[in-house]
């Protein structure tokens, strides 16, 4: 049986792991080959690098990143950020990713997809999808942009659409917790992962080892993305994994 | 001694953990992209596994019947997810030839949730396990797979794992060939542990 999977994501920008609120106030946290390896070593599933440069110069570093990263990481690392065409995926799994999480540039052009899957399989193909609750027009909308610019795309429908066009995973990010501690969107997490054949990744909202469980066991998905409360030092992976297995959830 | 090891090369994806595993374990690592060369002054040969099945036997074909020669002559081969694939006949993923040097076909998956994306067990199929995995202790492992082997006779199949009831097979070997559906590069300490212990099984001065 597959088991569930903690994924620590880690924002990069400039060669730097980062961090802010809302993509302000940056601070530096570390080395990001430094601090994907001890996460390893801590016991974390995956690794996820989400570049956040601003300018392509910036984005170039990260490809030397990953490339010094996958020389000392056992474990899947996927690479976001930036990415709009297969091309560019080649390029980051060249570098040295497993994975690469395409977001805006699949809306704007949902063939990216295909391509991509097509050349390197679905299997490494993540279709990152922002999603808020839009209230006027009760549905969960589809954010791009950095969760800035909202589309016409209904969250449910749109996922789907990504898995026919060749996606192998989603990553859902709720713009709406993100950040904020509260736990993750667990509405949005079920209805995404109960309408897509692909594993499903919770994103936004993790403040504690009980939204991780609540994530997987109530929200359905298949893996729980954490950022923050680890690099603050609020938890640690070991008591996140801990909390999942004690919950009687399949972890490694 | 230095076992010289050649990691075939489809042009498809990340080689730079796999490449960084074997040496660590001591191997020297030439990356090939040319099929017949690969199985050339080399103690063992590697297939790596990330890609499609159609456009690794693309690759693979201008150079197929001498590299299925030599493996199929003893050469110490170890396929990873798509390049265990590659040890069978064909798949259903796409067309094209794969090595043949198992007999049997590459199926999807029966499952609801394909790919199969995550750490999964590796059961062993013996009471007495194969060297490989008694040496690494890897029990469970990374796999990201939609397609697994279906091999026509159980003999080969040396670890089992299962994916929504669907049971397949986790690991082969046919003489010095190993096939694995997970990736040990990708499984931290214990698949590093069967990498390594993959090189130091290579007799030296083939």
């Amino acid at each position: 049986m597959l088991t569930r999977r903690l994924i620590v994501c880690l924002d990069v920008k400039g060669g730097r792991v980062v961090k802010g609120t809302q993509f302000v106030n940056l601070r530096d946290v570390g080395d990001p080959v430094e601090l994907a390896a001890r996460y390893e070593a801590e016991g974390a599933d995956e690794i996820t690098f989400l570049d956040i440069s601003a300018s392509s110069e910036e984005r170039a570093t990260l490809l030397d990143v990953a490339r010094r990263t996958a020389e000392r990481l056992f474990v899947p690392l996927t690479i976001g950020g930036g990415v709009r065409t297969a091309d560019d995926v080649g390029r980051a799994l060249r570098a040295g990713a497993d994975k690469v999480s395409i977001n805006s540039a699949a809306v704007e052009r949902p063939e990216v997809l295909t391509e991509s899957a097509w050349r390197f399989g679905a299997q490494c193909v993540v279709a990152s999808i922002d999603a808020k609750w839009d209230d006027a027009a009760g549905i969960f909308r589809v954010y791009v942009k950095g969760g800035r610019a909202p589309t016409d795309r209904e969250a449910v429908a749109w996922a789907r659409e990504c898995v026919r066009r060749g996606a192998g995973e989603i990553l859902l990010t709720s713009i709406d917790r993100d950040g904020a501690r509260t736990g993750y969107d667990l509405p949005l997490t079920r209805a995404v992962a109960d309408a897509v054949d692909v594993p499903v990744i919770a994103s936004g909202g993790a403040g504690n080892a009980e939204h991780v469980r609540a994530a997987i066991a109530d929200g359905h998905a298949d893996a729980a993305l954490v950022a923050g409360i680890l690099h603050d030092g609020v938890t640690t992976v070991g008591a996140l994994k801990r909390t999942m297995a004690d919950a009687g959830l399949p972890v490694r | 001694m230095t076992r010289r090891v050649t990691l075939f090369d489809y042009g498809a994806g990340n080689l730079h953990s796999l490449a960084k595993a074997l040496e660590r374990a001591g191997a020297a690592v030439r990356v090939e992209a040319d099929p017949a060369l690969a199985v050339r002054d080399t103690d063992a040969l590697v297939l790596p596994g990330v890609g499609a099945f159609a456009a690794a036997a693309e690759r693979l074909a201008p150079g197929r019947d001498a590299m299925r020669d030599a493996v199929a002559a003893g050469l110490p081969t170890l396929g990873i997810c798509l390049g265990m694939q590659l040890l069978f006949e064909g798949s259903d993923e796409g067309p094209g030839d794969g090595l043949a040097v198992i007999p049997g076909r590459v199926m999807r998956l029966s499952a609801r949730r394909v790919p199969q994306i995550g750490w999964n067990a590796i059961e062993p199929a013996a009471a007495t396990p194969d060297p490989l995995l008694a040496a690494s202790r890897l029990d469970v492992a990374y796999y990201a797979n939609s397609f697994v082997c279906r091999p026509a006779d159980p003999a080969p199949v040396i670890a089992w794992s299962e994916h929504e009831g669907d049971r397949f097979p986790a690991a082969v070997r046919a003489g010095a060939a190993v096939g694995v559906q997970f990736h040990p590069e990708k499984s931290s300490a214990p698949g590093v542990a069967l990498i390594a212990a993959f090189v130091t099984s290579l007799p030296p001065d083939r």
